[in-house]
């Protein structure tokens, strides 16, 4: 007998049942953390959607037209992020994916393992933005006072609105595979990485909401919108679904874009299905060979390596490690998109004319230099759980040729260290120093922020590196799996509670030296007393919190043999 | 029964498998060797329907593998040389869905799963997830599974790595056993002495062409010397055992 094409998403349900039945060493941790973060992230969208939404109410039929152009916009930016994602998990679900092998060897109809292969890819690319739509459609909901119909409505628009990029992605990945040689299949990956940086890039220069900041002048307000405007074509799906929803919010049903959703939703999908029965056997084959590597000789590399102050052994190591990173390309992409949403961090104090704003001027900015100082934590923290926490756990099953090497554990680990160092140290510095300078910040607080954030970068590295070391997972699959086990919840934990900490002692000593300055007073010994002192626990609790994750990782790495 | 004529394999400019013909009738089990990267794992790809031939016809118990793919692939069972295992799921598990992808009658799916299992000495490892598994307890849980569906054909790649001598005492019984019961096995193995003791016929493949193939017999034959080890004339015909620089650079 033949079952229907559900059947084949079998092991990952009875996967997650069994994951759930046997339960890990800190899975309450982790769940407990990341419940509280999600419980939090989902009240306040809810409440941020609520308030905007009746704030807009105040304006009648204005607020309404800027809630319509709104969901637009809202839904274009959905729209690129699931065109992006379902590009990259497409090539992963339809050909890299390790059970396929298992699949495509068993008697098994190509139509069947679409089915199944498209419902993943749809689930995997679009949670993300599922799970953002439905507090944020809650709260304009309830903030519009809607009726009953608009939530019945909302899930049948977006429903055929993410499946709609999800067949483009397919498609377009389809034919990518067929098309380029197939051993750069992950390279496209990259490629689609940058794609994305740019064109959200792109999409914010289009944008220009610098010109929101001038209110005063009427004629650039409308200039302003008609920017807005340009690109929400009608043909997008992103429109259709925002006008269906938004005709739900007044009580009515826009038949003639819920139809558009879902007619191009279910031909697509029809459209895909044909076409991947057609090509996808050719492509999966191509996608067997064995992948050439990129950037094989690095000859650059190991010439600027032999100049640096190293002994043989660290620079081996270093060699290693830059030539791993360089070759991986899942970890590029990462890394890309991380840039991308730090240039469109830097990008939007670049383009603010601050002059403009009473508010932002004075003293009070210089509040910013904390709130980029919290970025920058905030970036540390994730960069470090990514990519300097699984560091050790990288080795894999290679860890034995270091174990088995006549080289100190110690000094394993420390090359470690400082190889997350340097561009963990170079991203969030140049992070910190650009924002400030475009906010134009008090060069007081530029050089504290900027020492400041050499002393993160040795806690939050040495952390990472030793926490890394003290709760390896050499079987993991890739590092992301290594970020989210206990130890990777547990470095984050500790890396958020050291950002607030550090702040703290920063931000009060500095705002008393800068309120002492401008007020003109004379600041009385015991007070600088209590300064030097804020500022050296901050520099203590560093470096005290790098020497502790250091020892604790090299005493783990000695206990492991025993 | 498993029919391959004129296969070719090319990856841009180099090909893989050289215009490969072979042929396993029922009840015999054919060695498939060669040397590392001699083209034995791309065949057995192309035959499994997990590599698309340049060029060639595959024939698995007279159904074209190209025209029909489902019903070639119903009637073999393939093990794969680094096979892919749920480790999330139970051997249990794992063993009912692949009667499920193979369309096996579920109410007869459960006597068949403890059956393979018994078999295969993992009866009391039903309810352990893979994950927890050894090696050679994985390969086992692979064969049970390729077992499953009564396949009349088997397509194996290297079978022994990573068994106990028990575990491949095992195997080789069950391999005997199937092709008495007049299964087609095709095998690639890099252990000649298990070739030499199982396989009915032998094909050697180096660089992508078949340079040789026959019974031992015929093999010693051809190697000139009726009374040599299998292990000799594969070194012979496949260029050499490299023992004299091995000699030179020590």
């Amino acid at each position: 007998m033949t079952y229907p094409f559900p059947y084949l998403l079998r092991p990952s349900i009875w996967a997650a049942r069994n994951r759930a039945r046997r339960r890990e060493a800190g899975d309450t941790t982790r769940g407990l953390f990341f419940g509280a973060i999600g419980a939090t992230v989902f009240g306040a969208i809810l409440y941020g959607a609520f308030w905007v939404t009746t704030q807009l109410a105040d304006y009648a039929e204005f607020g309404d037209y800027l809630l319509r152009l709104g969901l637009s916009w809202l839904f274009l930016t959905f729209l690129s992020f699931l065109a992006f994602s379902a590009v990259v998990t497409a090539l992963s679900t339809f050909f890299l994916s390790e059970d396929l092998r298992l699949l495509l060897a068993a008697p098994v109809a190509a139509r069947r393992v679409f089915h199944a292969r498209f419902l993943r890819t749809v689930a995997q690319s679009s949670w993300m933005v599922v799970v953002f739509i439905v507090p944020l459609l809650i709260g304009i909901g309830l903030g519009h006072c809607a009726p009953g119909g608009f939530y019945l409505v909302a899930p049948l628009a977006v429903l055929p609105f993410v499946v709609i990029p999800v067949a483009i992605g397919s498609a377009v990945t389809l034919l990518l595979v067929n098309i380029f040689p197939a051993r750069r299949a992950r390279d496209i990956l990259m490629l689609m990485g940058l794609l994305f940086a740019g064109s959200l890039i792109v999409l914010l220069r289009m944008i220009q909401p610098e010109q929101l900041l001038r209110v005063e002048s009427l004629p650039d307000v409308t200039d302003f919108f008609a920017t807005l405007q340009s690109p929400i074509t009608p043909l997008l799906p992103s429109f259709w679904a925002a006008e269906s929803l938004f005709a739900s919010l007044q009580g009515h049903v826009d038949w003639l874009h819920m139809a558009a959703l879902w007619t191009s939703a279910l031909g697509l999908t029809v459209l895909v299905a044909a076409a991947n029965e057609r090509w996808h056997f050719l492509g999966f084959s191509k996608a067997q060979e064995a992948r050439k590597t990129r950037f094989t000789r690095l000859e650059l590399l190991e010439s600027v390596a032999r100049r640096l102050p190293l002994s043989p052994v660290s620079r081996h190591l270093l060699i290693k490690d830059l030539k791993l990173f360089l070759r991986d390309v899942s970890q590029w992409s990462q890394l890309l998109l991380l840039l991308a949403l730090v240039l469109v961090y830097l990008y939007n104090f670049r383009v603010l004319d601050l002059e403009r704003i009473p508010y932002m001027s004075g003293m009070i900015k210089n509040v910013y230099a904390f709130v980029n100082l919290a970025m920058a934590g905030l970036v540390m923290s994730t960069v470090c759980a990514r990519f300097v926490f699984p560091a050790v756990s990288a080795e894999g099953a290679a860890f034995w040729i270091i174990r088995t090497a006549p080289i100190a554990l110690s000094r394993f680990l420390w090359s470690k260290f400082w190889m997350g160092l340097l561009p963990v140290f170079l991203l969030t510095e140049g992070l910190t120093v650009a924002a400030n300078h475009f906010l134009g910040i008090d060069p007081f607080l530029r050089i504290v922020a900027a020492v400041t954030v050499l002393l993160m970068s040795l806690a939050m590295v040495g952390l990472a590196t030793g926490l890394g070391a003290r709760y390896p997972r050499f079987n993991a699959d890739n590092p992301s799996q290594v970020a989210g086990s206990y130890g990777g919840v547990a470095f984050m934990i500790a890396a958020v509670l050291y950002t607030i900490v550090v702040i703290v002692l920063i931000g009060w000593p500095s705002s008393a030296v800068l309120w002492y300055r401008f007020s003109r007073v004379p600041m009385s010994i015991a007070t600088r007393a209590q300064v030097v002192g804020s500022f050296t626990a901050a520099a203590a609790v560093s470096l005290g919190l790098c020497a502790y994750g250091m020892r604790s990782g090299v005493a783990a790495l000695d206990e492991m043999g025993k | 029964m498993i029919a391959v004529e004129h296969l070719v394999k090319r990856y841009g400019t180099f090909t893989a498998v050289d215009d490969v013909s072979l042929e396993v009738e029922p009840g015999q089990i054919h060695g498939f060797l060669g040397p590392n990267g001699a083209g034995k794992t791309t065949t057995i790809r192309m035959i499994a329907g997990l590599l698309k031939p340049t060029a060639g016809r595959i024939l698995v118990n007279g159904h074209d593998l190209a025209l029909e793919p489902e019903r070639a692939k119903a009637s073999l069972g393939f093990i794969p040389d680094r096979p892919f295992i749920y480790e999330k799921l139970t051997a249990g598990e794992f063993l009912r869905f692949h009667a499920g992808l193979y369309g096996l009658d579920e109410s007869l799916v459960a006597g068949r799963v403890t059956e393979m299992l018994d078999l295969f000495e993992l009866g009391r490892w039903q309810h352990e997830l893979v994950e927890s598994f050894s090696h050679g307890m994985k390969q086992r849980l692979v064969m049970a599974a390729a077992f499953m569906h009564r396949p009349r054909a088997v397509l194996v790649d290297e079978p022994m790595v990573g068994l106990d001598p028990r575990g491949a005492r095992l195997i080789k019984d069950v391999f005997r056993t199937m092709a008495g019961r007049g299964v087609a096995v095709l095998m690639s193995t890099h252990t000649l002495e298990v070739a030499q003791e199982m396989c009915d016929r032998i094909s050697i493949i180096l660089k992508g062409k078949i340079i040789a193939h026959g019974t031992v017999g015929e093999l010693r034959a051809l190697a000139g010397d009726p009374d040599q080890h299998l292990t000799e004339i594969f070194l012979r015909l496949t260029g050499g055992s490299g023992l004299q620089e091995i000699d030179e650079v020590l």
